[in-house]
């Protein structure tokens, strides 16, 4: 059959017009205004002065924003890796289950994580709850006395860190889950003729072949956890919240707090460049890994 | 020594049973073929054997040694899988040494043994490749040399053969029986085509609903079927059968008659045949078309023109179609009448459970 090219070339482009509409209209131009207002003086609302690169001075020389840095670094490694191993090892135990027994306990693990993050946080304020919270009796137990968990400082961070995993970490179950559903019961069958132990099987056949899941989970978890804000602004309520300030919580309190727009969008195009980097990076070195 | 014997094993998945007492005994060498259609329990089987499936009742000896309490690798089997289950992300010489490097054997001697098995099989090209870069038939070639390096007492291979084209297939086929004949291991292998089945088997297994059929040589199953089942299945095309109206005893072997025609002699026992409903069995190339007008009549039905010889699909008097051969350039055509001599000496003749009896030997 004939082809008219250039029709074809035009009934694509009519196909992919609305999404480059959309994708224009509601990201780059709004990243690329982001980045030109990174250069000015303006408010929360309301054009600024080109000021150049004086935000970006500023940042650099910030105490404030190397702190939410660092502990936005600090909850990234508190939280991707955890997160990551122990939905693999839940992922894995209960891939052996069967039939009903299977639901109901992937449910029960899967349960918190359509929960909004307001319930997330009243219920573990609750369980951390210094009279009350069921925590404080292994708290007690450990400390010798009953602990403001998020009101104490070397403590608010892993304890933010925990809820995030009990949170998030069924979404993850579920991905692994279904990389460990695609591998043949025939490859288990021919490593056990071949005299494969179980942490043989776990490390030459599944860990590799589930290896782009992996890659897949650690990549949306480093993301996600980068850009980690409600769960830190809600448990730090009621307390001093600078010590444990993380990136998104600084852009917020500078835009809504400060009405410092110009200097905001310079935190944001600094929080961006991170995200990029390192996904990208990350990604880029755990394929690599799974094609060795 | 590495004979196989099976002492009345059974299986089933709760309330279903898929294997009843299965016993057989598999001699050092063989190449033994389990033959039956889908769902009759026959792969089962096979993964009894492995260990891959438990066993509700009865023994398993492999080598002499009770096997079926031990797991999978301590039975001293190896496995060709139906869709190879080659392990995706290792190449082939990973593939083919994994099971040595977990019995921690000598690296020097894993790497002996896979390049002995590359070169007997043809791969050694391959050794460097993954799974995913060879065709289907250099895949199955690496499925049996992962299971030749581990030197294993027998070979169980799971319908390996039915991923393959119809050519590569054939070919396939014919170095497996080259194989076996170098390497004289034990090897059972599993098919639900009669083909392979009569092609390699030492010894057929046919097995219909969770029972064993019949045990024999590829002629004893074609020849001599024990039940009307096993006489359905194997052969191409299948057996006739044909409704006997009376049986008539001369000099001790039973003549039979047809609706409507002249009895046919056959040369089996009339002492020892039931009385009820019989049925002969035929197979087309002892039911010769005649051209003098001798043997019993029908209708060209319809004519299959294979070359070097021809098949008539014919309809008898009451009905009952009968496959009859002529010879390659045959001018019959359909409507024509035709007269059918059949060879006494091949007859069997089945009672209403299906069991056959034949002329004696």
């Amino acid at each position: 059959m004939l082809r008219n090219h250039s029709r074809e070339t035009a009934v694509a482009l009519l196909f992919v017009l609305p999404f480059v509409l959309i994708y224009g209209v509601l990201f780059l131009w709004p990243t690329v205004q982001m980045v030109l207002l990174s250069f000015t003086d303006a408010p929360l609302i309301g054009p600024g002065k080109w000021i150049g690169i004086e935000n970006y001075v500023e940042m650099f020389d910030d105490r404030r924003f190397w702190t939410s840095v660092r502990n936005t670094a600090y909850f990234v490694a508190l939280t991707v890796i955890p997160n990551t191993l122990i939905g693999l090892a839940i992922a894995m135990m209960v891939s052996r289950l069967k039939g009903w027994q299977q639901s109901i306990i992937l449910a029960m693990f899967f349960l918190p994580y359509i929960l909004p993050v307001s319930v997330v946080y009243r219920i573990w304020n609750w369980m951390f709850n210094l009279q009350f919270g069921i925590m404080q009796y292994p708290l007690t137990w450990i400390f010798g006395e009953a602990t403001p968990v998020f009101r104490t400082q070397w403590m608010f961070m892993p304890a933010v860190a925990f809820v995030t995993i009990w949170w998030t970490c069924g979404f993850n179950i579920l991905l692994f889950l279904s990389g460990l559903r695609s591998i043949s019961t025939d490859i288990y069958e021919a490593a056990a003729l071949d005299n494969a132990s179980r942490w043989t099987i776990f490390r030459r056949i599944t860990w590799p072949l589930i290896w782009p899941v992996t890659a897949l989970v650690l990549t949306i978890q480093l993301i996600l956890q980068l850009k980690i804000f409600d769960q830190v602004y809600l448990f730090v309520q009621g307390g001093r919240p600078d010590p444990s300030m993380v990136l998104v919580q600084y852009i917020y309190n500078q835009a809504f707090q400060k009405n410092e727009g110009g200097y905001a969008a310079a935190v944001s195009v600094a929080l961006f460049v991170i995200v990029i980097v390192f996904s990208v990076l990350q990604f880029q070195f755990l394929r690599a890994r799974g094609e060795k | 020594m590495s004979d196989i014997v099976l002492k009345e094993v059974s299986k089933s998945y709760g309330a279903v049973s898929v294997l009843d007492k299965v016993s057989m005994h598999i001699q050092s060498g063989e190449f033994i073929v389990f033959l039956g259609p889908s769902g009759c329990g026959k792969s089962t089987l096979l993964r009894m054997i492995a260990g891959l499936e438990e066993c509700n009742d009865g023994e398993i000896f492999i080598g002499g040694e009770r096997v079926d309490q031990l797991p999978p690798n301590q039975r001293g089997v190896a496995m060709v899988f139906q869709n190879y289950a080659l392990y995706p992300h290792m190449t082939v010489r990973d593939n083919m040494s994994f099971g040595l490097e977990n019995v921690k054997t000598p690296k020097a001697e894993i790497t002996r043994r896979v390049e002995d098995a590359a070169r007997m099989l043809e791969i050694t090209q391959l050794l460097d490749r993954k799974p995913a870069q060879l065709s289907g038939g250099q895949r199955q070639r690496v499925a049996i040399g992962r299971a030749i390096v581990r030197d294993p007492k027998a070979f169980l291979l799971d319908e390996p053969l039915s991923n393959l084209d119809a050519g590569l297939r054939v070919r396939t086929r014919l170095e497996l029986a080259q194989l076996h004949n170098r390497i004289k291991a034990t090897m059972i292998f599993v098919t639900h085509d009669q083909i392979e089945a009569m092609t390699l088997a030492t010894r057929i297994v046919v097995m219909n609903n969770k029972k064993i059929e019949q045990i024999g040589t590829p002629m004893e199953i074609y020849a001599r079927p024990a039940t009307r089942f096993v006489a359905s299945f194997v052969g191409s095309p299948a057996m006739n059968f044909v409704p006997v109206a009376a049986v008539s005893d001369v000099g001790g072997k039973a003549a039979i008659t047809f609706a409507g025609q002249q009895p046919v002699q056959t040369a089996v026992p009339v002492a020892g045949l039931p009385t009820g409903n019989l049925t002969l069995g035929i197979r087309a190339e002892a039911a010769r078309i005649t051209h003098d007008g001798t043997g019993i009549k029908g209708v060209a039905d319809v004519i299959e023109r294979l070359g070097e010889r021809t098949l008539v699909y014919t309809k008898l008097l009451d009905g009952t179609i009968l496959v009859a051969e002529d010879e390659g350039i045959s001018t019959i055509q359909p409507g024509d009448n035709v007269s059918i001599a059949l060879d006494g000496n091949a007859a069997i003749v089945f009672d209403a459970a299906g069991k056959a009896f034949h002329a004696a030997v």
